[in-house]
């Protein structure tokens, strides 16, 4: 009896397919890249491990999205790894108490503070949001350069989306480089676009970022009566690079995850509270 | 007991080394020493560029400024006692890593070491090639030395001062090797050497001849002294100094600098020596204090501490050049002092599994430049305070040592 090897009917259906599909049944090989956890466990599935290692991941979203909170989240984890990471604050508007709250080693965060440098525009002191943002951006650089911390977090998140667009693409290609080099995670927390049409970024690092969320405000976790015990926010996947093409994917995959106050210890669980939608139509009216 | 054996090291026209050491611009110029109160200054030590072009030790500021004018060049610097004291250190410290026994033995203006050198052999090699080590290990701090060893402390000081070079005289030699040398080697009084002069007395080896009981009867009792340092033979007991180890330079300059690169040149040279000195001790610079006099008689102290004790000479000038950036000094210089303290070498263990951290001189050098970008007190690690008060942090010093590390410290 005349039998066939697994290996040669496979190279003889995908030879008689390879016209309509090349290489049909053996699997695309996949690179694993190496990621880094957010700390939330809602995030990590999202994002198939976390935050990617030697890239950029840009964090988009209004105030109060939680950016800031799962980018604290994420320094957490790095810091508890015994890392070391960067913070640098465009607008010096970084809380140290709620890092610290949020489980972030502060011995190993360095946190560079760009001052607003004024300068004299027809004898009033005129402050220059570029200079602040040239200073954030030239101290990236450095630390880029100088490598081996875990992760830089560029905040953004207070500067004018205008000014973060004005951000030249070679810039974003070179900070791109240099963390692929220095295996640095780089972390840019901005703003949503204000003329955003098409994209959602808070700047224009599209091309060279290997991820990018956008953040949104849910609701609040009401633990019975008025006491608020923390918020649910909403993180929307608009971009990974590297991710296979999921054909007739139409909206972005998003996940949905709690964050409690700094003073609740306990923490948020679903069985724990209960999410009351009504009450958030019910604080916008009062408010 | 074996043979003693000393080494003299004679540094001529000390004043004028010790201030063009570390100014390697000027010593390719003829330069001029002076020294006593203005006006009435004279030369007192020059380099060879200036000798050659006429400029001889006791003349006036006057003929000094006058042969400056004819000679376009000449270069006419104070002298600077502070300058001499940091030179004479640098000098004592470097012949202290050949033999631990010196003696100081001065002359005129001249700085002269001798050197124990018995029993250095099996660690040298023989006389000569100790002395040419050391003259070499001499140049390369800036010091043009002649060498003389001898198994006479008196034959090997004389023989130094009055050559150039290197001469090793081997034992019972010292006689013939002293005899061609001037009398004045001897520092006899006045009326005393005018008396040798008018028997026509020049040289050590003419006064070496004379009958000694004859000698004593005209010219006292000290002239049989002068007799056995003619002939060699003069004992003399050793007594060695003990040179405190301190990391110090000084620089004083002729007028006032304002500009950075002209600090830096010097500074540059200053940390070269600091790094050697202490590497010779296999030690590396924990901190330097960095001491700027300024016009006004003010004085502007910035101070560059490496996270690790380091002697890289390009790291260490980074970080004066970026401190001197950050805190620049109000008015124009007039001198530049560095003083260092030596730590230990740094010694960091890598392990494979042990999470990346920055490099620590790297990131020295990293934080001192954003620094200069953000301004002082903007970049460090922030610290909660211990009150209820809300915002309420410092900053402080970011280290990038490993928790397991800090627990130890």
């Amino acid at each position: 009896m005349y039998t066939r090897s697994a290996t040669a009917l496979r190279l003889e259906i995908e030879h008689a397919l390879e016209r309509s599909f090349p290489a049909a049944l053996t699997p695309a090989q996949r690179t694993i890249r190496e990621t880094a956890s957010t700390g939330i466990a809602e995030v990590d599935a999202l994002l198939d491990g976390g935050l990617p290692v030697g890239a950029i991941s840009e964090i988009n979203g209004p105030a109060s999205s939680g950016r800031t909170t799962l980018v604290l989240s994420f320094l957490a984890q790095r810091t508890a790894a015994g890392q070391v990471c960067a913070w640098v604050d465009a607008d010096d508007a970084f809380d140290p108490e709620s890092a610290a709250a949020n489980g972030v080693n502060l011995r190993q965060l360095l946190w560079v503070r760009c001052q607003k440098a004024g300068g004299l525009v027809r004898g009033k002191q005129a402050v220059k949001p570029w200079t602040q943002l040239d200073q954030a951006l030239r101290a990236t650089d450095l630390l880029l350069q100088a490598g081996g911390f875990a992760a830089i977090v560029l905040d953004l998140g207070d500067t004018a989306a205008e000014h973060a667009r004005r951000i030249p693409l070679a810039t974003w290609f070179r900070f791109r480089q240099a963390a692929d080099r220095a295996r640095t995670s780089l972390v840019v927390v901005a703003q949503a676009g204000a003329a955003q049409g098409s994209n959602a970024q808070g700047t224009n690092a599209q091309s060279s970022t290997a991820l990018a969320l956008q953040c949104a405000a849910m609701s609040p976790v009401i633990a019975g009566g008025t006491v608020l015990r923390g918020f649910r926010f909403e993180v929307r996947n608009e971009r990974q690079r590297f991710t296979p093409f999921a054909v007739g994917r139409k909206k972005p995959p998003a996940s949905v995850w709690p964050a409690s106050s700094a003073w609740d210890t306990a923490g948020l669980s679903d069985g724990a509270v209960t999410f009351e939608r009504g009450r958030v139509l019910e604080m916008e009216n009062s408010a | 007991m074996s043979q003693h054996l000393y080494a003299c090291v004679h540094a001529a026209e000390f004043p004028s080394q010790a201030l063009l050491r570390l100014r390697p611009d000027l010593q390719a110029l003829p330069v001029a020493v002076l020294e006593g109160r203005a006006p009435l200054e004279q030369v007192c030590s020059m380099n060879r560029h200036a000798r050659l072009r006429g400029a001889a030790t006791g003349m006036t500021r006057l003929e000094a400024e006058a042969l400056a004018s004819q000679n376009e060049g000449l270069r006419l610097l104070p002298r600077s006692l502070e300058s001499e004291a940091a030179a004479r250190a640098v000098l004592l410290e470097c012949a202290a890593s050949f033999s631990p026994r010196i003696e100081e033995a001065r002359q005129g203006t001249a700085c002269a070491t001798v050197l124990d050198i018995t029993g250095t052999e099996r660690l040298f090699g023989p006389p000569q090639a100790l002395a040419e080590r050391l003259r070499n290990a001499l140049k390369a701090a800036s010091f043009r030395v002649s060498i003389a060893v001898s198994a006479n402390f008196h034959t090997a000081r004389m023989l130094a001062a009055a050559s150039r070079g290197i001469i090793v005289i081997g034992a019972a030699e010292e006689a013939t090797a002293l005899a061609g040398l001037p009398v004045a080697l001897l520092e006899i009084p006045d009326d005393r050497a005018e008396t040798l002069a008018i028997w026509g007395i020049r040289t050590l080896g003419e006064l070496a001849a004379l009958p000694e009981v004859d000698l004593i009867a005209r010219l006292g009792q000290s002239a049989s002294g002068w007799r056995n340092l003619a002939r060699g033979a003069h004992a003399h007991t050793f007594q060695p100094i003990e040179a405190a180890f301190s990391l110090r330079e000084f620089c004083e300059f002729e007028t006032p600098v304002e500009q950075m690169d002209s600090l830096l040149f010097v500074g540059a040279r200053m940390i070269d020596s600091l790094a050697l000195r202490a590497a010779t001790r296999a030690m590396s610079l924990a901190t330097v204090a960095v001491d700027l006099a300024l016009e006004g008689k003010r004085a502007h102290r910035l101070t560059i501490r490496p996270a690790l004790p380091s002697i890289d000479r390009k790291f260490l000038l980074k970080l004066l050049q970026l401190e001197i950036a950050a805190n620049p000094p109000p008015a124009a210089v007039l001198s530049l002092t560095l003083t260092a303290e030596a730590g230990q070498s740094s010694k960091v263990q890598l392990g494979l599994f042990a999470p990346q951290t920055p490099e620590p001189s790297r990131l020295d050098v990293t934080i001192a430049r954003l620094k200069a970008i953000a301004g002082e007190g903007r970049v460090g690690s922030p610290v909660l305070e211990d009150t209820h008060r809300a915002g309420s942090f410092r900053m402080t010093a970011f280290t990038a040592l490993n928790p397991a590390e800090e627990e130890k410290d």
